[in-house]
């Protein structure tokens, strides 16, 4: 087992300032640490790095994330004299309007503000100019995304029935005009997109507007890992040590607590959707057209830059629905240009265009962490995948911890205000009224008729007639844009739909109702979405739109289970249509990424239901994993969203239904399912799941047992064997897995670097950092046996048997079966020898070996089989 | 096609376990499991007892025909009057069931026209849960008979090896 033998001697956690230096004082050449993160050149935890992995690392029991008596590595690591070092307690923008309320309004949250209004940004060169003075690389657009995911204040929207509802957590997605159109793996280098990067964009390849494109499941899938990773890296053991065994032993068990990782899949499962033909969710509901006071020419410029997004470069696929809200936005430079000046502008761009206009004022000096009222620009929480994954290897690759590329550009308080009161203004005065009329005169012209009789006995009329498609598509033709190409004569027979794009013309009184249908989403107007959708179920059915078919039919379902309050759901119609779109979208569409994005909006919105819809939800969760849509991390957090759904259901009374053996076996399976992954700390949380629930069904039972033996019944207590002995079994690997330092740290990195031979950013450091190893080893050593046990850093090189382990804690915890107790005594989980005792067989696996009737092969993959990449 | 068959007492206590393979067709009546499914199988039919518990309620039969599936595997269930479970599972393929591993290949359908016509591979249909049933019933009379045994009690695994030879000339008949 050459992994242990070269087990490293790594710093104690106490020193893990060093960590910017990772010292590699072992290599580990013939491991190969996770596959995914191989072509990763160089990996190292620096305080901005540990920002981006902010969303999900705030894990309950991560240690030193207290900051009393261990500091996080990260707090130490950027100077201590600038605030740069701040930027690690900076908290994920929390959800607003959810405050402290339970989690499962948290996920319905996220479902209801995955369907937001996009917004496409259009700025004219000088403006982008102004904003890439400031820092900010990405222009207006990189400037605005974070204010448009939490617009201030409350929102009030009238929804078909003429009722007011107010939403504090309303949210507009700003996009780029022409994101979501490409791949984002598209390898094309031409991009044309006109919005220059970055000084560091060449080298990897930063392609904004496709990066910005969702809807690659592979890519979620490796963002995930990462985070992972990441949060295992941080957290390391769980196991306690003194400073935090009683918050990790009486953590309560809450089923109904997703991790965080969930939550991250579902987020970047939502965000991004690519721009296609099929379902308006993601095109631009509105757009702003923005110039800058530095420009010679201002309104030719608007007028350039409208014309353009209407027929010429920024013009979108004739398929998307042109006629929506512009919104001319001037911006004034604060800082070179005069006010008044800026202002006669104004009025004359209002003169010209209309209302919808807004003077923007926002100073052009960059922004220094040390200036007074400096805030550092908010992280996204709506990016697509590649866009992390870009931006994690950004920071990775980088050296320096104090360049403002990495720590996040720095705008000043004056203008993160005027963004705020610039997002509302637009949200409350332009967006959403533009929204509401749009959709209250479709839903008046084209929808209405649709309804009732004689909207059954249209749709016959025109299946039948060649008549039909003539009339509704002059009767709609006051919606029609001189500027679409024309749609040619595709339009063949009785229906709008033209096969060999995939689309309806957007002047057609489908794509009219699909658009009200998913403005009404947008307003949070569910029972009007869900009808409307309805409708187009049967129309794209008889058109044989397949791609449409199932997109309403996935809406259908979405807009029917999201709706609160006394809206009783038939589950019958929602299944027909959950089965209809996830059918469709796999065998008709060959589109994965679609038929799992029904199927876990489907899952977690039929869980919120609760009662018997948990039993469908786990059944339709099953059906995700059966028919492969995710891959292996998501397969394995839908293992545990299955448990979570059996762990809720719960109905007293006569007849008692719990799924608690269910859900303690899904527990069960996710552990070893991450222990597959290596994710030691995710394992153990799934079998203190498992191992409570258990635990819960055999209480009561135990004591009525021994009531039996003290009456004089001798009662032959007697489990599933093969089921305990792999019980325990997998508590053995996840202890073997916790306390050892099998985790990727830097020199694994650095070592697989070495190997790959591309390490030439790596090298340098390494020689340096070897040397510095050298001279501080001894130091480290003393150090380290000085120390109480229970530190990862310090276990693997104070190992031996000078300081004997504390007992651990968890004991009672993991031992529900009483299957454990045995292999507890002899399995000192932190027996593991300095780097020389290579021939030392791992005892933790040993220890499981001992106990009697073992003989699952877990157990012997625990000890032995740790060069089958279980590890 | 493998089964898997377990009686279990009234504190979720397996009382005996046997596995066996069909013997139609010509087959050995072996079993394929997996090493795995040593413990899976356990897994699995434990995890069933919740539906049982719960069907048993809107079920007036003693053989409650198919409760519950895992992946490949299907579970019967006969719920005698003293509350002991007599639980079935039946595998077509166990080669072919993941458990908690990631496969990547494409989910397996059965392969030849032998194999989907195979009990296990319709496990509600009327022809399986006639031979269930009547495997079920034969096991119940060998059962009854074990234990009547004076010196049998509650929930005392049964060990006997007359039982399990019925058991296995049961399944040879049946399944």
């Amino acid at each position: 087992m050459p992994s242990q033998a070269a087990s490293p001697v790594v710093s104690p956690h106490e020193s893990d300032s060093d960590a910017s230096i990772s010292l590699p004082q072992q290599r580990r050449p013939d491991r190969s640490p996770l596959a995914s993160v191989d072509r990763l050149p160089y990996r190292r935890s620096n305080a901005s790095l540990s920002n981006l992995f902010a969303s999900t690392s705030s894990l309950p029991t991560r240690p030193g994330s207290d900051g009393t008596q261990t500091p996080p590595s990260a707090a130490l690591n950027g100077s201590v004299f600038s605030p740069g070092g701040s930027t690690v307690r900076s908290p994920s923008p929390a959800l607003p309007g959810v405050g402290a309320g339970s989690a499962g309004s948290e996920t319905r949250n996220i479902i209801v503000r995955a369907f937001s209004p996009h917004v496409s940004v259009l700025a004219s060169q000088d403006t982008e100019e102004l904003i890439r003075h400031k820092g900010i690389h990405g222009g207006l657009l990189e400037l605005l995304r974070p204010f448009g995911e939490r617009v201030p204040g409350k929102v009030t929207i009238r929804d078909s029935s003429g009722a007011s509802r107010s939403y504090e957590d309303y949210a507009v997605r700003f996009v780029g005009v022409k994101d979501g159109l490409e791949s984002s793996r598209a390898a094309n280098r031409n991009s044309t997109d006109s919005i220059r990067t970055g000084p560091r964009a060449s080298m990897l390849e930063y392609k904004p507007a496709r990066l910005r494109t969702g809807g690659d499941v592979p890519q979620i899938e490796d963002l995930v890992e990462r985070h992972l990773t990441f949060a295992e890296e941080q957290s390391g053991p769980v196991q306690p040590d003194y400073l935090n065994h009683k918050s990790a032993a009486t953590k309560p068990a809450d089923s109904n607590n997703p991790s965080p990782f969930y939550h991250l899949y579902l987020r970047r499962l939502l965000s991004g959707l690519p721009l296609v033909p099929s379902e308006t969710l993601s095109h631009p509901l509105a757009s702003i057209i923005a110039i800058s006071s530095r420009s010679p020419s201002p309104i030719e410029e608007l007028r350039t830059l409208y014309a353009s997004s209407n027929n010429g470069e920024h013009r979108l696929p004739p398929w998307v629905h042109n006629e929506f809200l512009r919104y001319y936005v001037l911006i004034h430079d604060e800082d070179y240009d005069s006010l008044p000046q800026s202002t006669a502008l104004y009025d004359q761009m209002k003169r010209h265009f209309g209302l919808h206009c807004h003077l923007l004022r926002l100073r052009s000096t960059q922004c220094l962490p040390s200036d007074d009222d400096a805030l550092l620009l908010p992280t996204c929480e709506w990016t697509a995948a590649a866009e992390d994954l870009s931006e994690i290897t950004r920071r990775e690759t980088s050296d320096d911890d104090d360049d403002p590329d990495i720590t996040g550009p720095y705008i000043f308080d004056t203008d993160a205000a005027n963004l705020r009161a610039f997002v509302r203004e637009l949200v409350t005065q332009s967006l959403v009224p533009a929204l509401e009329r749009a959709s209250a005169t479709w839903n008046d012209q084209v929808a209405s008729r649709r309804r009732g009789i004689s909207g059954r006995f249209m749709s016959l009329s025109k299946r039948f007639t060649t008549f039909g498609s003539s009339s509704s598509s002059t009767s709609s033709a006051s919606n029609r844009n001189s500027s679409v190409p024309s749609f040619g004569a595709a339009v063949g027979g009785s229906t709008n739909y033209d096969p060999s794009t995939g689309a309806y013309p957007p002047s057609a009184n489908e794509a009219t109702m699909r658009r009200l249908a998913d403005y009404a989403m947008v307003l949070r107007d569910y029972r009007l979405a869900q009808s409307t959708f309805e409708i187009l179920c049967q129309d794209f059915k008889g058109d044989k739109a397949w791609r449409h078919y199932a997109g309403a039919n996935e809406m259908v379902v979405v807009s029917s289970l999201i709706q609160t309050g006394g809206a009783k759901v038939r589950y019958e119609a929602i299944e027909t249509a959950l089965r209809e779109a996830y059918y469709t979208y796999v065998s008709r569409c060959q589109a994965p990424y679609y038929a799992l994005r029904t199927l876990v909006l489907g899952v977690e919105l039929l869980r919120l239901r609760g009662g018997a819809a948990l039993d469908e939800a786990a059944r339709w969760a099953g059906r995700v994993l059966e028919d492969r849509l995710v891959g292996a991390v998501g397969s394995v957090l839908v293992m545990e969203r299955i448990a979570a759904c059996y762990a809720e259901r719960r109905v007293a009374g006569v007849s008692v239904v719990e799924r608690r053996r269910k859900a303690a076996f899904w527990n069960a399976l996710a552990t070893e399912a991450w222990l597959r992954l290596e994710k030691g700390g995710r394992a153990e949380e799934c079998l203190g799941a498992a191992a409570r629930l258990y635990q819960a069904l055999y209480e009561s039972e135990s004591s009525a047992a021994e009531l039996e033996e003290k009456m004089g019944f001798e009662m032959e207590k007697r489990r599933f064997e093969a089921m305990q002995a792999h019980l325990a079994s997998l508590h053995a690997a996840v202890q073997s897995n916790l306390s050892g330092p099998h985790h990727l740290s830097d020199e694994d990195l650095l070592a697989q670097q070495d190997a790959d031979e591309q390490g030439q950013l790596a090298e340098p450091l390494q020689e340096d950092s070897d040397k510095l190893a050298s001279l501080r080893r001894p130091s480290l050593q003393i150090q380290a046996s000085n120390q109480p046990p229970g530190h990862r850093r310090s276990i693997s090189v104070s190992a031996s048997a000078t300081s004997p382990d504390p007992p651990p804690q968890m004991q009672t915890l993991f031992d529900p079966l009483g299957a454990v107790g045995s292999a507890y005594e002899t399995t000192p989980s932190t027996q593991r020898r300095p780097s020389g005792g290579g021939t030392v067989p791992l005892s933790a696996g040993a220890g499981v070996g001992d106990l009697p009737g073992m003989s699952s092969p877990m157990g012997e993959r625990g000890s032995g089989g740790r060069d089958d990449g279980f590890e | 096609m493998s089964y898997y068959f377990a009686i279990i007492g009234t504190r979720d206590n397996p009382l005996f376990e046997i596995d066996f393979g069909t013997s139609k067709g010509g087959a050995d009546g072996a079993a394929r499991f997996r090493d795995e499914a040593k413990h899976m199988n356990q897994f699995i039919v434990h995890a069933a007892l919740d539906m049982v518990e719960e069907i048993q309620w809107n079920n007036k039969e003693l053989y409650l025909k198919k409760v519950d599936s895992f992946q490949n595997n299907h579970i019967h269930c006969l719920l005698t009057g003293g509350n002991i479970k007599f639980m079935l599972l039946m595998n077509p393929d166990p080669t072919s069931t993941p458990y908690s591993a990631y496969q990547t290949s494409p989910p397996s359908r059965p392969s030849t026209a032998r194999q989907s016509t195979l009990l296990a591979s319709n496990p509600t249909t009327p022809q399986t849960e006639d031979a269930v049933r009547q495997f079920m019933l034969e096991v119940y009379e060998a059962w009854l008979k074990c234990i009547m045994n004076p010196f049998y009690q509650v929930n005392q695994a049964v060990t006997s090896p007359v039982f399990r030879s019925r058991v296995a000339t049961a399944a040879k008949k049946y399944l």
